[in-house]
């Protein structure tokens, strides 16, 4: 590949392609996260859940990353609902949670490697990887704790649809060689994020919010 | 589809947060409100009252030596840094002979599951940041029976949003089956908007409860599930003028520019400041069915001398969402004792460009004690009707009569005088006590956004120089609060 005088020099100057290519895929993520949060109003677990799922599942394959996001998640309600019932303090309910999936990931990897269930083997996907989705546990319980189940699924699922977006973008080859190469972009999404910071409009999401008073009235007057 | 006017009147969180929050509330001010117990020092010293606080758990230690049998039937935990009401449990009675206590839902937490949760809060699982934090044990408020009846076991309350002096917007937040006995919308709590101006009901939402990625309300006319489910618009919040004072003075302590303050009505304290809001909810737009924008803009850089201007101007500018309810409900219109009427003059186009000269705004006294409106001859003959005034004049008719009947009479022997003039017809009327026959005109004028054709008699001098009587007042209802009101 033919590299722009800019993104030859940093990769003969000690910065691996590998890493290069990671760090432009944060800032394109950071930047589909900061649109998704401020111009629709998708609550996401925090900026980096999204980010780091996005990563793993191009590392993983798209559907190999949401089996396992599945796993992680159901593995998680399990343990959250029988572990609820004794008494404990809550790090060590979590260190359990933890303890819990390592095993149900094994199993599940087990499973797949004896029946397939429509995916293939799953010792070539990479370990830090699986690591990176089953993070989402503690995001999901904090949630799921601190507010109510069906804010964390609510949060869950935005945050799932930001990371297969980001996933999506990131993973077309196109994308990250021509930013690789147009360094210059990389400034540009600071400028997007400094719009996106100054924008105050309404929300696409506070459309829908706000819906009974922006719809027009035919028995009131203002 | 969304009317774009509309769209500028609601404030979203972008703007909350950029325009509101940042500017107008320091950390330090920020501080006060996400820490209950500072909130509580600080609003002592204005002498509000808070709930008392029983206990305070700082860490395992002083747990461990916590003196349970000291503790009353009924009282709360809440974290002292927890936000949107997590980590708070409310305990109404205890089991007797037992350290054990209930909850609304009927379930018992015995003295270990409670310092569990205790526990929790002092490792910081429901505070901000997950930071370590302090459990506070505090009285249960016992609520005023008047909201108690609209709600559902739990505490409702009061949310005041104050901006720059002067009370915006609020409402209150009862408790249904659905929320689990909290005040919270999410959860399913009904949010109900109130009158700035006179702390009566206005609309009533709840959260659809069939949505599930979008926050949407559905209006809601009566409570649910209670015994006796009551309609919820008209409640009249009492001593509601003593509410905004104590809203206003929360603001004043904490030195927050923009804040919810949540308050209960205690059945024996009176109101009650349960915590302030540095981050107020938007939810309150939805309940007012308003946009918080617009008051929010209309208030900001005013110099408020006060909290007695604060709440004259927050009732000045934005009073009368009750008005809109009402016509809402009733298809009434709401007019004040005294309204601005507009008055088309004699000659007057709707199509010519010399509109604005012919027309004139002026207050109308409503008086449902007379049936023909009135309007003086100064006011009439200024109005192009100078002619007709000293024709009238020019006839010599007698200034009083000795009964109705001859009063009537004369009316009916003299009718070919007007034929071809501006006079419709001649009223009897009783004017300072002596019986007059006075000449009607026919005069356009617009009351409460309608435009219509009135009869009105034309008199001498008097206090209004415009008196709408009731024959045009059917289909109105007449508020004497504006008049009357005194702060």
């Amino acid at each position: 590949m033919d590299y722009s005088p800019l993104t030859l020099w940093i990769l003969e100057n000690g910065v691996s392609e590998q890493t290069l290519d990671l760090f432009v895929t944060i800032t394109i993520l950071a930047t589909i996260v900061s649109i998704a949060r401020y111009i629709f109003g998708s609550k996401t677990y925090g900026i980096y859940a999204p980010i780091i799922l996005a990563i793993a599942y191009s590392y993983t394959g798209f559907r190999y990353g949401l089996a396992i996001t599945f796993v992680v998640i159901a593995t998680t309600l399990l343990s959250y609902s029988i572990l609820k019932k004794i008494r404990m303090h809550y790090i060590t309910r979590i260190a359990i949670n933890y303890c819990l999936l390592s095993i149900s990931l094994v199993i599940f990897f087990l499973l797949i490697g004896k029946y397939s269930l429509g995916l293939d083997n799953m010792s070539q996907i990479p370990s830090l990887a699986v690591i990176s989705i089953a993070a989402l546990s503690d995001f999901f319980i904090k949630q799921f704790v601190q507010k109510s189940f069906k804010t964390a699924v609510m949060v869950l699922f935005s945050t799932l649809v930001v990371a297969s977006i980001g996933w999506y973008v990131i993973s077309r080859d196109v994308v990250t060689a021509y930013t690789i190469n147009n360094l210059w972009l990389v400034p540009l999404f600071i400028a997007i994020n400094l719009g996106i910071g100054q924008f105050k409009g309404l929300r696409v999401k506070d459309l829908f919010r706000f819906n009974s008073i922006l719809k027009e009235k035919d028995n009131v007057s203002k | 589809m969304f009317q774009s006017n509309r769209i500028k009147e609601i404030l979203g969180l972008n703007r909350r947060n950029q325009e509101y929050i940042r500017p107008f509330n320091p950390p330090s001010a920020k501080k006060i409100a996400d820490n209950k117990i500072l909130t509580k020092k600080v609003l002592a010293t204005e002498g509000i009252n808070t709930p008392s606080v029983y206990k305070l758990v700082k860490n395992k230690k002083q747990l461990q030596f916590l003196d349970w049998e000291s503790l009353p039937k009924s009282f709360v935990i809440k974290p002292n840094q927890g936000t949107g009401g997590n980590g708070i449990i409310v305990f109404y009675g205890k089991k007797k002979g037992q350290n054990s206590w209930i909850r609304p839902n009927g379930t018992v937490m015995n003295q270990k599951d409670i310092a569990l949760h205790i526990e929790n809060i002092l490792e910081g699982r429901f505070s901000m940041g997950n930071r370590s934090d302090i459990a506070i044990i505090e009285e249960r408020v016992r609520t005023d029976p008047l909201l108690k009846q609209y709600s559902y076991k739990g505490v409702p309350d009061i949310r005041i949003i104050c901006f720059n002096g002067v009370p915006i917007m609020a409402m209150t937040r009862l408790p249904t089956k659905r929320s689990n006995g909290t005040a919270n919308l999410h959860s399913g709590a009904i949010c109900t908007g109130l009158d700035i101006s006179t702390g009566i009901t206005t609309y009533s939402m709840q959260m659809n409860p069939r949505t599930i990625f979008s926050d949407t309300y559905e209006s809601i006319e009566s409570t649910t599930d209670l015994k006796e489910n009551k309609k919820l618009s008209g409640i009249q919040i009492p001593n509601w003028n003593d509410i905004l004072t104590i809203a206003l003075k929360c603001q004043r302590a904490s030195k927050l520019g923009y804040v919810g303050v949540d308050i209960a009505l205690d059945i024996e304290k009176g109101p009650v400041v349960f915590e302030l809001n540095a981050r107020p909810g938007l939810g309150i737009q939805v309940a007012n069915q308003a946009g918080l924008r617009w008051r929010l803009e209309k208030v900001k850089g005013l110099e408020i001398k006060n909290i007695k201007h604060g709440i004259r101007v927050a009732q000045n500018l934005f009073g009368g969402e009750i008005e809109e309810s009402i016509e809402a409900i009733s298809g009434r219109k709401v007019v004040s004792i005294t309204e601005k009427v507009v008055l088309f003059h004699k000659g007057y186009d709707s199509k010519s460009k010399k509109n604005s000269m012919l027309k004139e705004t002026t207050t109308a006294f409503m008086d449902t004690g007379i049936l023909t409106s009135r309007i003086t001859k100064n006011l009439i003959s200024r109005m192009g009707y100078l002619d007709t005034v000293k024709y009238f004049d020019s006839l010599n008719i007698p200034k009083k009569f000795e009964s109705l009947q001859s009063a009537q009479k004369f009316i009916d022997e003299n009718l070919s005088l007007f034929q071809d003039t501006d006079i419709k017809r001649l009223a009897k009327i009783i004017d300072n006590g002596e019986i007059c026959v006075r000449p009607v005109l026919e005069i356009k004028i617009k009351i409460s956004g309608d435009i219509k054709d009135v009869d009105m008699v034309i008199t001498e001098e008097t206090e209004h120089s415009v008196v709408i009587g009731r024959g045009e007042l059917k289909g109105y209802l007449i508020d004497t609060s504006k008049t009357f009101r005194k702060i």
